[in-house]
């Protein structure tokens, strides 16, 4: 409606001063709808958050002595459990990241050609998308841990289940996120790829290029907005992830997160929590800006 | 003969259905059956090893949701929580929503971006900044404190969706109606409402499922007083005894509203909204 009013108001100073007005008023009812949602993110994110850095460099304690400190950094740094810690969810979070990420290309792909019980199948894939991350836990658990139903079965062949929970490199939980994630990128991916025109596909395949020549030369590079946005939300998210890890790696190392729980809740050391949580979001912060360095080289490429 | 080459044979597309349904099976039917199975265990016969399926059925561990105190008590807790989060949620966002939605916003990056925030950052970051803060204000461990800390959780998925649909209103019902004479209420009661609420159906549908999931900021800064039902699967699968008969009770109570929601939602929860609450960055 401010658009539909200065384009009938007249050059005249009057009118001008008017406009000023109502302009203004304008911001004003914009920064009052805006209050609700902004205010409530501003209150209950930035001040935490400040909370964590303060806390990190010894500042903010509650109930003790508040002193500028680096020891909780050099402490991460120099004591090998928080050290390893970092370079475990690092593991953890390349590893499902690029296992994600490869199973849902190609379901994503194979998802546009169709078959029988297509429909049915947009749906069933997108269960694992609400089951929450500790259920998916407990399913994978049960079929592939020590006494899980696959372990059962392999036993009545007279064969031994290889160990794939509580183990060094944390496959079991891999395992869960991976079977969490894929259908996540799978969601964003296929709604990308569903929006390559046919005829650039077809042309291809009219030139002569293979099935998979296509999926890795045309389909591939003409989704990339959608592969690179899924593949930063899933390693962001699994690097920070608690829950799984917590339940299912080996004793030794613990997943970051992991520590900082048993730092909070065990311990009441908030402090060193706070410096372990600040180096995660630094390290997820270093993550974005290298992702956005890439998209901007590739956004013309991609539209 | 590219045609074949791309259909290698008529039963390409069987094999590829074959294929997805071999998988879902493995992947999804079979865990939710033992799942199934784990809740249905007789506790005195038990499920061990190499038992393929238990030797005895009972409704022992579904009773236990009502006369196990910890039980039932999560149960009340999701379920008062989750609706609570929900509308506190429209609330907050549907102004906000309409304001990046439809009009010129200052600072839109800045805000873009505090909205993107909560959803790529670790949620155990977030649950650290909260529960110091809340200790400090006497809110851990309190029902009001976990309202809050899911609703910053969950909120940013409810703005970007009804943003979403804001922007998708045409301007023209809006100027047709207001040239017809209807003032700014009426506009909103009887246009621009009416054509969003599918979007703030799957908001709303997003946010319950957000809140009834949500884990590591309610284990934090709730426990041990409020214990949602993920907190005390949590406690069950956990620690030196892990006690699968009630896990699964609490996973098939968890697992069915959610479920459910998803097939009735599904015609609301079009890819434009899961891309808006997920995608697109």
């Amino acid at each position: 409606m401010a658009q539909a009013s200065a384009a009938s108001a007249a050059p005249l100073s009057l009118d001008h001063a008017r406009r000023a007005a109502r302009h203004r008023r304008e911001q004003w009812v914009t920064a009052l709808l805006l209050t609700p949602g902004v205010g409530f993110l501003a209150l209950f994110l930035i001040i935490p958050l400040a909370q964590v850095f303060l806390r990190s460099v010894g500042l903010a304690a509650v109930g003790q002595a508040s002193r500028f400190t680096w020891g909780y950094y050099r402490q991460f740094w120099t004591e090998a459990q928080y050290r390893d810690g970092f370079f475990f969810s690092l593991w953890l979070g390349a590893a499902s990241t690029a296992i994600s990420l490869a199973i849902a290309l190609v379901f994503s792909a194979l998802m546009q050609i169709r078959f029988p019980g297509r429909l049915a199948m947009s749906v069933l894939y997108k269960i694992p998308l609400v089951v929450p991350s500790l259920v998916a836990a407990f399913l994978i658990l049960s079929l592939i841990g020590p006494g899980g139903i696959l372990a059962r079965l392999v036993f009545h062949w007279g064969w031994s289940w290889p160990q794939l929970v509580y183990d060094r490199w944390g496959w079991g939980v891999i395992l869960v996120l991976v079977w969490h994630n894929v259908p996540f990128m799978m969601v964003i991916i296929s709604a990308v790829m569903a929006s390559i025109p046919h005829d650039i596909v077809d042309a291809a395949r009219n030139l002569g290029a293979s099935p998979w020549a296509v999926f890795r030369d045309v389909t591939v590079p003409l989704s990339l907005s959608g592969i690179s946005a899924a593949t930063l939300l899933v390693f962001i998210q699994v690097f920070g992830a608690f829950a799984v890890p917590s339940l299912l790696e080996s004793a030794y190392p613990l997943a970051l997160p992991v520590i900082m729980q048993t730092e909070m809740m065990d311990r009441a050391n908030w402090a060193l929590a706070s410096a372990l949580g600040s180096v995660l979001t630094l390290a997820s912060a270093a993550v974005l800006v290298l992702y956005y360095r890439l998209v901007q080289g590739r956004g013309e490429i991609v539209r | 003969m590219t045609r074949t080459a791309a259909f290698p044979s008529r039963a390409f597309p069987w094999l590829l259905a074959a294929l997805f349904f071999g998988l879902a099976a493995i992947g999804l039917v079979v865990p939710l059956i033992v799942g199934l199975l784990w809740s249905l265990v007789n506790p005195r016969a038990g499920w061990f090893p190499p038992h393929l399926v238990p030797p005895s059925l009972s409704l022992a561990n579904w009773r236990a949701m009502f006369s196990v105190p910890e039980m039932g008590d999560a149960a009340i807790a999701s379920f008062t929580i989750a609706p609570i989060v929900t509308v506190l949620c429209a609330a907050l966002a549907l102004p906000t929503g309409y304001a990046l939605g439809r009009r010129p916003v200052p600072f839109r990056r800045a805000i873009e971006f505090l909205v993107l925030a909560p959803i790529i950052m670790p949620g155990i970051v977030i649950a650290t900044g909260l529960g110091s803060v809340f200790i400090r204000i006497g809110l851990e461990h309190t029902l009001p404190g976990v309202i809050l800390v899911q609703t910053v959780v969950v909120l940013p998925f409810m703005i970007r969706i009804v943003t979403a649909t804001f922007e998708a209103v045409p301007q023209d019902l809006i100027d047709a109606a207001r040239n017809l004479g209807a003032g700014p209420l009426s506009v909103a009661g009887r246009v621009l409402i009416p054509l969003i609420v599918p979007g703030l159906f799957a908001g709303g549908v997003f946010t319950f499922i957000g809140s009834m999931e949500e884990f590591v900021l309610t284990f934090i800064v709730g426990s041990p007083d409020i214990r949602t039902l993920p907190v005390l699967l949590f406690a069950y699968l956990g620690g030196r005894s892990q006690i699968f008969t009630y896990a699964a009770v609490v996973t098939m109570v968890l697992l069915a509203p959610t479920i459910l929601f998803l097939f009735l939602a599904e015609r609301a929860l079009k890819q434009e909204y899961l891309a808006a609450g997920l995608g697109k960055m």
